[in-house]
């Protein structure tokens, strides 16, 4: 059976559609069949992340409009023929579909495809739950902040709410020197309150950005040995269900000097 | 909670098969000779209708998760609706929640027409009552609503009001609150707003194994949490004393409640 995942987070910016093109890249690099769905209608960008953007000639509207057919909104990587992306109009309002239109979506796509990934939208309003309906299982993503974790909190309770019992925690943007000096939240402090399985942790990385502007997710170019993309190919690994032991950001290699630092002050204490 | 027994003239209410409650904030359950009563809040009790359905919706399935282990499986359940104006695909989705939790929708009551209509067109054995019976105006000396039970993590966003005290067998998050007439008991940590004695009863109390909240308030008293954090948590109890709320270790709160002179 195809798995139907929701990537999401309540909190704009945290990391949903980089999370979304980088974990769709690695299980079509592993093999699986994929197809992502941008659920971002009339503020689209994961045709921008994955370098697709060019090649749109059809969006779901249209598929849902019965003014095409789905095969041909689908934009086939060349890069990496195991992935297609589905693509939202940029024109259009979050209303332009329903929540039982994006299960019929998704379900002519299970057909073809083992993963289905659904970037949701920020928020909690239709655009939401045009994105979650479908799915079986929630990826829900944070940043280790008071606000992000509290949306992310309240769309834990929402997606429970709407029987998407399967949910799992990315925690984006880690820095591992400030949680340190205890300016930022712990992996433990986000755990605590949000009480669901953590499935990784990826840290927080210039050439996240940069990979982002190149139109090209982190596990496919040249930078695919860093530690953030490293990161991204654990989380497949552990939805495939391996057991992958947690990396070791801390503390960052580089940084020997807080090492120094943490060494003595453990002495202390 | 209200031993007063000098109750003015008691509101002459319709003899009714099911009895109504006056105050019902939220979705609830309600054990009644074998039956189970499912109460909806009535229609001007909710705050913002463009979300009326889906806060309902998210209760329900609250009660419902938190519940479960209570009930016999197949236990008839009464929808109480009152004024709620309900479609035939919600009044389908109620029933099919309780399906899923064995627990069988028995019949709709109702006091609008509409509702009426839509659960007739569903299937479902239906019986309109006259709306009279919800304009009774509160008793003044009301008993106070059997405690809440709830088995779950109430989380950012939810809001639980109650009649009567609330029971949390999990944390209370921040950005979310607990309501309560009565006391609010938490076996988890609590993070978010609690408030006891809502209605204005002192002598109610606030407990949690981790009393960390963003803010208690018990009757008009209000207590923040402290600038920094303690170091270390232990299961706490606030009251009210009359130098305003107190907290203290519930080891302590046993003997001070055994030793105070209190009326
Ligand atoms: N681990 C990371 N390290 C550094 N920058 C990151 C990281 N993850 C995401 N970013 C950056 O954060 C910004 C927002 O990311 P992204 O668009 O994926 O968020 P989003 O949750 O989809 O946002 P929206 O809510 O607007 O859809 C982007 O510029 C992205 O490059
Ligand atoms: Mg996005």
């Amino acid at each position: 059976m195809s798995r139907i995942i929701v990537v999401t987070s309540g909190k704009g910016g945290v990391g949903k559609t980089t999370t979304t093109a980088n974990l769709g890249m690695a299980l079509a690099q592993r093999g699986h069949k994929v197809a992502v769905i941008d659920a971002d209608f009339g503020l689209r960008n994961l045709d921008l992340l994955l370098g697709l953007e060019n090649r749109i000639v059809y969006t779901a509207v249209e598929v849902l409009a019965g003014e095409c057919r789905l095969d041909q909104a689908l934009v086939r990587d060349k890069r990496q023929p195991n992935l297609a992306l589905l693509p939202a109009a940029q024109n259009r309002t979050k209303d332009a579909v329903t929540p039982d239109q994006m299960k019929k979506l998704v379900g002519a796509l299970t057909k073809a495809f083992h993963f289905v990934l659904i970037d949701c939208p920020a928020g909690i309003e239709m655009g939401f739950q045009n994105a979650i309906t479908p799915a079986r299982e929630a990826i829900v993503v944070t940043t280790p902040e008071v606000a992000a974790v509290r949306d992310a909190d309240r769309v834990v309770g929402l997606l429970e709410a709407n029987d998407v019992k399967r949910m799992y925690l990315v925690i984006n943007r880690l820095k591992p020197a400030m949680v340190e000096q205890d300016m930022m939240m712990s992996v433990k402090d986000v755990q605590d309150i949000l009480a669901i399985p953590l499935l990784g942790v990826v840290p927080d990385d210039e050439r996240v950005v940069v990979s982002t502007n190149r139109g090209e997710p982190l596990v496919l170019g040249a930078d695919s040995t860093s530690l953030a993309a490293t990161a991204f190919g654990n989380i497949v690994r552990r939805l495939e269900g391996e057991k992958v032991p947690f990396l070791d950001l801390n503390p960052p290699p580089e940084d020997f000097f807080s090492r120094i630092r943490r060494f003595f002050q453990g002495r202390k204490s | 909670m209200n031993s007063d027994s000098s109750v003015p003239n008691p509101p002459s209410s319709v003899a009714q098969t099911i009895p109504e409650p006056t105050s019902v904030p939220q979705v609830r359950f309600k054990g009644e000779g074998g039956r189970l009563l499912l109460l909806l809040p009535s229609e001007n009790e909710i705050t913002t209708p463009a979300t009326a359905w889906a806060d309902l919706w998210q209760q329900l399935k609250q009660r419902l998760n938190g519940g479960d282990r209570f009930w016999q499986p197949n236990t008839a359940v009464y929808l109480i609706a009152r004024d709620r104006l309900l479609d035939t695909r919600q009044l389908q989705a109620i029933s099919e929640a309780l399906t899923e939790a064995k627990l069988n929708l028995k019949r709709v009551y109702t006091s609008r027409r509409q509702t009426a209509v839509a659960a007739a067109t569903g299937g479902f054995s239906v019986e309109q009552q006259s709306p009279i019976a919800h304009l009774n105006p509160e008793t003044v000396g009301q008993a106070i609503a059997e405690p809440l039970y709830i088995e779950t993590t109430v989380r950012s966003g939810v809001e639980i009001r109650h009649p009567g005290t609330v029971i949390v067998l999990g944390d209370v998050n921040p950005g979310s609150s607990i309501v309560a007439d009565g006391d609010v008991l938490v076996w988890g940590a609590l993070r978010g707003v609690a408030q006891a004695g809502a209605s204005g009863n002192s002598r109610c109390i606030i407990m949690a194994l981790r009393l960390d909240p963003t803010q208690i308030r018990i009757a008009d008293f209000v207590a923040r949490a402290p600038e920094t954090p303690p170091q270390q948590y232990y299961p706490e109890v606030a009251y009210v004393t009359p130098d305003g709320i107190r907290i203290i270790s519930t080891a302590d709160f046993s003997k001070d409640r055994l030793e105070l002179p209190e009326s």
